[in-house]
C-alpha cells in the first residue's frame, strides 16, 4: 500500500495535466493535504527562551559560542598558530637583529620621515591647486540669488530623494528586495 | 476537567497585562509558521533563526497596536513578510543553495526522517520526497514561494495572502496558480509522480539534480 503522502502527491500531479473543470481544485486539496503529511520546518531547541531573551522578559538563555564546531576549530588553530609563533619569535627576532644594526635602523626612518613629507608636500601643492580653481569657478556664484538657487535644489532633490526612498522602503513588494 | 486553550487574542492580552507565560505560549504556538516562513524566503538557516527572533520581538514591541480583529497570525506574517524583505534589502544575496547531501539543518527531509514507525527505504523515500519539494519550492520567484508556502502550508486564506503581501486578490490568485504548475513541473521534472511509476523509475535514478 502506498503511503497517503505518495498518493496525495500523484494527485496533485495527475490534476496538474487534467483538462477538467475541477483539476485546480483537486490539485489545491492534493498539494495541502501533501504539506500537511510534510511536518514544517522547526527552529532549533531553545528558540522560545531566546526570543524572552531578547525581548528582556527572560535573562539570557544563548546558545555558547562554543557550541559551534566551526569556532572551536577557528580557536584551536589560532592557539597552535600562537604557540607556533612563540617558539619562532626569538630566533627570528635574533635573526633580524642581526641584519640590522641600530644606525641602520635609524637612517631608515630618517628616509622614511624624509619621503612622508615629501610625498605630503606634493599632496599641498596640489590640494592647493584645486583650492584656489575651486574658488575662482566659485567665486562668480557667490550672489545670494545663485546661492539661494543652489540652497533650493539642493533642499528639493533631497527631499524628493527622501520621499522616493520611504515609497519604496514602504512598498515591500518582492520587486525591491535588491539593496537600496 | 478540560484546560480551557487560550485563544490568540487572550494571549495578547495577558502579555499587554505583563504576562512572561503567556507571551512565551505565543512564540511557541508560531515559532514554526514564521520560522518555516523567513527560511524558505531567505534559504539561509542560521540567518532565518536571527530573524525569526527579529519578527518576534517586533510583534512583542508593537503588540498594543494589534487589532483584535485581524488574525493574530496575519498580523504575525505580516511582520514577518516585512522584516524578510528589509533583510533582503540590506545586501544579502537571495540564493538557491546547491544540493546539501547529509546536510539536514533546516531541510524538510530532516524531520521527513524522524517517523519511528517506518522502516528505512520508506523514511529514505520520505526524505527524497521531502528534500525533492523543498529544493522544487526554493526555486520559484520569492513572491510565488511566499504565496505557496503561506497557502499549502499554513493555510492561509486568499484575503489573509493578500493583507500579507499588500496584493491585489486578482494577483495572488495568479501567483498561486502558477506556482502550483510550476512546481508541479519541477516535480515531474525531477522523476515525481504516477509517470514516473508507470515507467517504473523511482526519483532516485531520475536525480534531483534534474530540477531546473
Amino acid at each position: 500500500m502506498r503511503p497517503s503522502h505518495h498518493e496525495a502527491l500523484d494527485r496533485w500531479l495527475a490534476a496538474e495535466r487534467d483538462d477538467r473543470s475541477d483539476s485546480a481544485d483537486i490539485a489545491d486539496a492534493a498539494l495541502r493535504e501533501l504539506f500537511e503529511a510534510l511536518p514544517l520546518l522547526a527552529p532549533p531547541a531553545g528558540f522560545a527562551d531566546r526570543v524572552l531573551a531578547r525581548t528582556g522578559l527572560q535573562t539570557a538563555a544563548t546558545r555558547s559560542v562554543f557550541a559551534s564546531r566551526v569556532l572551536r576549530l577557528a580557536l584551536v588553530l589560532s592557539l597552535i598558530a600562537t604557540a607556533l609563533g612563540a617558539i619562532w619569535l626569538p630566533p627570528t627576532l635574533r635573526a633580524l637583529a642581526g641584519l640590522w644594526s641600530l644606525g641602520d635602523v635609524v637612517e631608515l626612518g630618517i628616509w622614511a620621515v624624509a619621503a612622508g613629507s615629501r610625498g605630503l608636500a606634493t599632496v599641498l601643492s596640489v590640494w592647493d591647486w584645486v583650492f584656489s580653481l575651486g574658488r575662482t569657478v566659485a567665486g562668480p556664484l557667490m550672489t545670494p540669488q545663485v546661492t539661494g538657487a543652489l540652497t533650493l535644489c539642493l533642499l528639493v532633490s533631497g527631499l524628493a530623494f527622501r520621499f522616493l526612498r520611504d515609497q519604496i522602503s514602504g512598498e515591500r513588494s518582492w520587486n525591491h528586495v535588491h539593496p537600496i | 476537567m478540560v484546560d480551557h486553550v487560550k485563544t490568540d487574542a487572550e494571549l495578547v492580552a495577558s502579555t499587554l497585562r505583563g504576562s512572561q507565560e503567556a507571551f512565551r505560549q505565543l512564540v511557541v504556538r508560531f515559532e514554526r509558521p514564521v520560522y518555516s516562513l523567513v527560511q524558505r524566503m531567505i534559504q539561509d538557516p542560521a540567518a532565518a533563526e536571527d530573524l525569526a527572533q527579529e519578527v518576534f520581538l517586533k510583534a512583542y514591541r508593537r503588540l498594543d497596536t494589534y487589532d483584535p480583529q485581524w488574525k493574530f497570525s496575519s498580523w504575525l506574517f505580516k511582520i514577518a513578510h516585512n522584516t524578510t524583505i528589509d533583510h533582503l534589502r540590506r545586501g544579502v544575496p537571495d540564493t538557491v543553495p546547491l544540493e546539501t547531501e547529509g546536510d539536514d539543518r533546516g531541510d524538510l527531509s530532516a524531520v521527513l526522517a524522524d517517523s519511528s514507525t517506518e522502516s528505512p527505504a520508506a523514511a529514505s523515500e520520505r526524505r527524497d520526497l521531502g528534500r525533492a519539494l523543498e529544493q522544487a519550492i526554493s526555486r520559484l520567484r520569492p513572491e510565488y514561494r511566499e504565496a505557496v508556502v503561506m497557502f499549502y502550508a499554513h493555510g492561509a486564506s486568499y484575503q489573509e495572502i493578500c493583507e500579507v503581501t499588500g496584493l491585489p486578490l486578482g494577483t495572488v490568485k495568479t501567483n498561486l496558480h502558477r506556482a502550483r504548475k510550476e512546481l508541479a513541473g519541477l516535480m515531474t521534472a525531477a522523476g515525481w509522480g504516477p509517470e514516473a511509476v508507470k515507467a517504473g523509475r523511482t526519483p532516485d535514478e531520475t536525480g534531483s539534480e534534474r530540477v531546473s
